[in-house]
């Protein structure tokens, strides 16, 4: 005995539909962390020359004094000085603080310009070093801050900044000694590296240092102009042309936020981006975002509830069925009567006198016997159709009526005679129309039973023929479909052909001397042709636009589709067009909507995002610059080109690849570190040995290696004093192995 | 004033708003004589054109000092104090500034826009402007990168306004000045 075992295809191939989304994640809320208390104790034990470490970055200004484990103070770079016109006060909230209060927050300025490193509002500056040195409980007893101060600025930074700066703290704060720094080497230095190249991609800029003994090589430093602010305006930017109805918006904190969550770095993008949108596991890589909704409320009627609503129509149907049958049968009885009375009054006709019964008749309103008579039939005939209805016993004998005046000519007739004649006329043509009627439908019924014999035939005969004829027509039907779309669509776009011939039909319709000209007159006589009507199909657009007839092509294109579903053995599920036009496989659902349907009445789901490509797209711009239109190589390139060409000729350069050192809060990506990796092992030469390693606190690194600079004896040469300030002049500038030099 | 979280209610606010002001605490540390000069407030922009132009006005102005001659020296003369102090200045500045031009055209200078990154020498992977995916085609119309025919219905279907905003996340947009 054989076994066959059948292939059993499954009933339908689309996608299988996904469980509910595990987790909906929302927008963070503002970063308010907190009064920040003052602390004396502090500045009343240190020394005169325990300094105040600022680290002052674009994302956060961390401070604390130098012989501290972690800066005290760590708050983003803003300044809210406003008058309350209600209380009539002056108001200056800096930091954090003023995301406690909603003016507040719209009136913050930021320090730094947005996308660059340099000082740009002094004000907001100003404000920064007075809370900083609030809240490091410094009194003031001598008029001014009497502790030396170690501040960071950025690489290369402008004469003119660090000019104001000086001016600031010498001036107007009184410090008696100030020293600047890079960040990333301070960081470097922190985290005990000598030679290689300090990667520190921050929050408004990525820079390329070498290091070479300590001693940076600031030649052959590089800045790429982007970090974790301008990724979050791209991000901003991304959402808002992909959900361009989202209703909700979302602010540059969290956007921040969604990025620090969401985002990882791909090791490799092309494929991985494809990959992304795959339908396996889609609900796991997809984040749904929530925004807050109001929901919209639709009062649903429970089970029960329907059920006795359903109940109560029908009862109210069915007594009304009964009141109608009930009047009916009274009516019947009532012209029965009446019925039975008339032909009282015939009888009594029949014996009265002449006079007599031209009274009676016209008590009763009857003009001569004949109506009278004619009155009697048609109650006769009433009443018995009523009675067949109801009762349905007797038959109507359907006897073709008669027109006897018909035939006789008008002169004959009086005007009585003339008046029943054209009665007789009337009659007969509505007899004679209805009868057309009748037999028109009777054709067309038979017709359709003959082509659907004809087509069984055919079918019979031809099977392949016949699959021919129906797989051209559902593609015609299809094309009728496309075409009615791309009308739609076109006659939405105001400029196209559609569009604009439409708007000539309606001005032409409108104006009062239309371009076409009836020959002979112009009396408008727009209607008496019955086509002139369709001129409002053809202009109608959008809702007003007949509806019925998508519904035909519609129903006539899933009717052709079963046809062949049946008949054709190679027409399977997938080739319908339902199948073809699926949800499921549709890229851009996936991209949209993820992987669960999308219903345009629900508003919780307007009111959601999904971020799922942008997860791996946002940081990879630090490697690929020019997908934001940055018109910069990507770090990988930069430090290819430094370590080849540039540093070629320095002795010791390999060195540089054996130490590649990761700061700053941009590299704290999943993924950045091996990506960096492979990325570098591919362009450099093969025997170079390559280690790439990560700060052990990216983002406060810098701020306890400038306080361990600090704390070295050493570091004091550094340091410009108040004396050398005045006497020299903003622009002086001490170099030392972790800052900038003279330019 | 909007309190921010609903817990709290505006007297609680306000408490909460006195605490963190500090426009009304004493900053005995700062000097009160100190005025600021006006219009500090400078972009990375304004400053790069300040100083270019500064450089730029100096130069035009100045004729070749001589410093360059060799002078013979005079061991007649005292002291070597110019008896015309002003002119003395304009000299001293002058100098410096060709000194400076001078180690500018031979040594590499670290400025804030010299250590920009270079445009890549690499070829651009060209990437689809809506979804990110890479993008084999280019769409001569708008000038959008897609990823597949898809995508290319949608692009048909998008009006100027989102045209220009995919543009603009390229940097392709059309500015009109």
């Amino acid at each position: 005995m054989v076994h066959y075992v059948v292939d059993i295809k499954p009933v339908s191939r689309r996608n299988s539909p996904k469980p509910a989304p595990k987790r909906l994640w929302t927008a963070s809320d503002p970063p308010y962390d907190g009064y920040k208390p003052v602390d004396t104790t502090t500045y009343h034990t240190s020394t005169p020359d325990s300094a105040i470490v600022i680290d002052n970055g674009s994302s956060a200004v961390r401070a604390g004094w130098q012989f501290e484990q972690a800066p005290r103070l760590a708050f983003p770079p803003l300044m809210a000085r406003y008058v309350d016109r209600k209380l009539n006060r002056k108001f200056c909230f800096i930091g954090s603080d003023l995301y406690a209060d909603g003016t507040a927050r719209g009136q913050a300025k930021n320090v730094y310009e947005p996308g660059s490193d340099i000082v740009n509002n002094w004000d907001a500056q100003e404000g920064v070093l007075d809370y900083v040195f609030i809240k490091l409980g410094l009194d003031g007893s001598r008029g001014a801050v009497d502790r030396p101060v170690v501040m960071t600025e950025p690489l290369a930074n402008l004469g003119y900044a660090r000019k104001v700066m000086s001016e600031l703290l010498f001036e107007l704060y009184g410090v008696p000694s100030v020293a600047y720094g890079i960040d990333s080497l301070f960081s470097y230095a922190y985290n005990r590296g000598h030679n290689g190249i300090v990667v520190s991609s921050s929050y408004m800029s990525t820079h390329l240092i070498p290091v070479m003994d300590s001693k940076p090589l600031l030649a052959h430093a590089t800045r790429l102009d982007w970090g974790r602010c301008q990724s979050a305006e791209y991000l901003m930017k991304l959402l808002k042309a992909k959900y361009p109805t989202l209703p909700g918006k979302l602010n540059d904190t969290q956007v921040e936020d969604l990025v620090r969550q969401h985002c990882y770095v791909s090791q490799d993008y092309s494929r991985d981006s494809v990959a992304f949108l795959d339908w396996t596991g889609l609900e796991d890589r997809d984040v749904v975002v929530q925004m807050p909704f109001t929901e919209r409320v639709e009062i649903q009627k429970t089970e029960e509830e329907l059920a006795r609503a359903a109940e109560k129509r029908k009862e109210g149907g069915r007594r009304l069925q009964e009141q109608a049958a009930k009047m009916r049968l009274e009516k019947l009885i009532r012209k029965e009567q009446e019925l039975e009375y008339y032909k009282e009054l015939q009888q009594k006709l029949a014996i009265a006198t002449k006079k007599e019964a031209k009274a009676l008749l016209d008590a009763e309103d009857f003009d001569d016997e004949a109506q009278l008579e004619k009155k009697m039939k048609e109650m006769d005939k009433s009443i018995r159709k009523a009675r067949n209805k109801d009762v349905g016993d007797v038959e109507e004998i359907e006897e073709p009526p008669t027109y006897p005046l018909l035939d006789t000519p008008d002169e004959e007739l009086d005007e009585e005679g003339l008046k029943q004649k054209r009665q007789q006329r009337l009659l007969k043509a509505n007899h004679d129309a209805r009868a057309r009627a009748k037999a028109e439908k009777e054709r067309e019924k038979s017709r359709l039973v003959e082509e659907e014999r004809l087509d069984a035939e055919k079918r019979a005969t031809n099977l392949e023929a016949w699959v021919e004829e129906r797989r051209v027509e559902r593609q015609a039907m299809i094309q009728r479909i496309k075409d009615r779309d791309r009308l739609k669509a076109d006659l939405g776009n105001r400029k196209s052909l559609a569009s604009q011939m439409r708007m000539k039909s309606i001005a032409n319709l409108a104006s009062d001397n239309p371009k076409k000209r009836r020959r002979g007159g112009d009396d408008d006589n727009f209607g008496a042709d019955d086509a002139d009507w369709g001129i409002y199909r053809a202009i109608a657009t959008g809702d007003q636009s007949d509806d019925d007839d998508e519904e035909d092509l519609n129903a006539g294109l899933k009717n052709i589709e079963a046809q062949l579903l049946k008949y054709d053995p190679n027409f399977t599920e997938d080739s319908t067009r339902d199948a073809q036009t699926d949800w499921t496989k549709s890229l851009m659902h996936s991209f949209l909507r993820g992987a669960w349907p999308y219903d345009a009445e629900n508003q919780k789901e307007n009111n959601q995002f999904h971020l799922n490509v942008e997860r791996i797209r946002v940081p990879e711009i630090v490697f690929q610059p020019a997908l934001a239109g940055l018109d910069q190589a990507g770090i990988v390139e930069i430090a290819a080109d430094m370590i080849t060409q540039r540093l070629s000729d320095i002795s010791g350069s390999g060195d540089l690849l054996k130490d590649i050192f990761l700061t700053g809060g941009n590299t704290m990506f999943k993924g950045f570190e091996e990506r960096l990796q492979v990325e570098l092992r591919a362009v450099l030469p093969a025997e170079s040995t390559l280690t790439v390693r990560g700060a052990g606190d990216p983002v406060l690194d810098a701020w306890r290696g400038a306080a361990q600079w600090a704390s070295t004896p050493s570091s004091r040469q550094a340091f410009i004093t108040r004396e050398e300030y005045m006497e020299k002049g903003g622009d002086y500038i001490k170099e030392h192995n972790l800052g900038n030099a003279y330019i | 004033m909007a309190p921010i979280t609903t817990a709290s209610n505006e007297t609680n606010h306000q408490a909460l708003l006195d605490k963190l002001d500090i426009a009304k605490i004493q900053k005995p540390f700062r000097n009160p004589n100190f005025k600021a000069p006006q219009r500090r407030n400078k972009s990375v922009k304004q400053i790069l054109s300040d100083a270019s132009r500064r450089e730029a006005s100096l130069l035009t102005t100045q004729n070749n000092s001589g410093a360059s001659t060799p002078m013979p020296v005079t061991p007649t003369e005292a002291g070597s104090l110019h008896p015309n102090p002003a002119q003395a200045s304009q000299d001293l500045s002058r100098l410096v500034l060709e000194k400076n031009q001078k180690a500018a055209q031979t040594g590499p200078s670290v400025t804030y826009t010299s250590i920009a990154a270079a445009p890549s020498t690499r070829p651009k992977k060209r990437y689809c402007d809506i979804t990110g995916l890479p993008a084999p085609y280019r769409d001569s119309k708008t000038g959008l990168y897609y990823h597949n025919k898809e995508v290319y219905a949608v692009i048909r279907g998008l009006s100027t306004a989102q045209i220009q905003e995919y543009l603009a996340l390229r940097g392709a947009a059309t500015v009109l000045k």
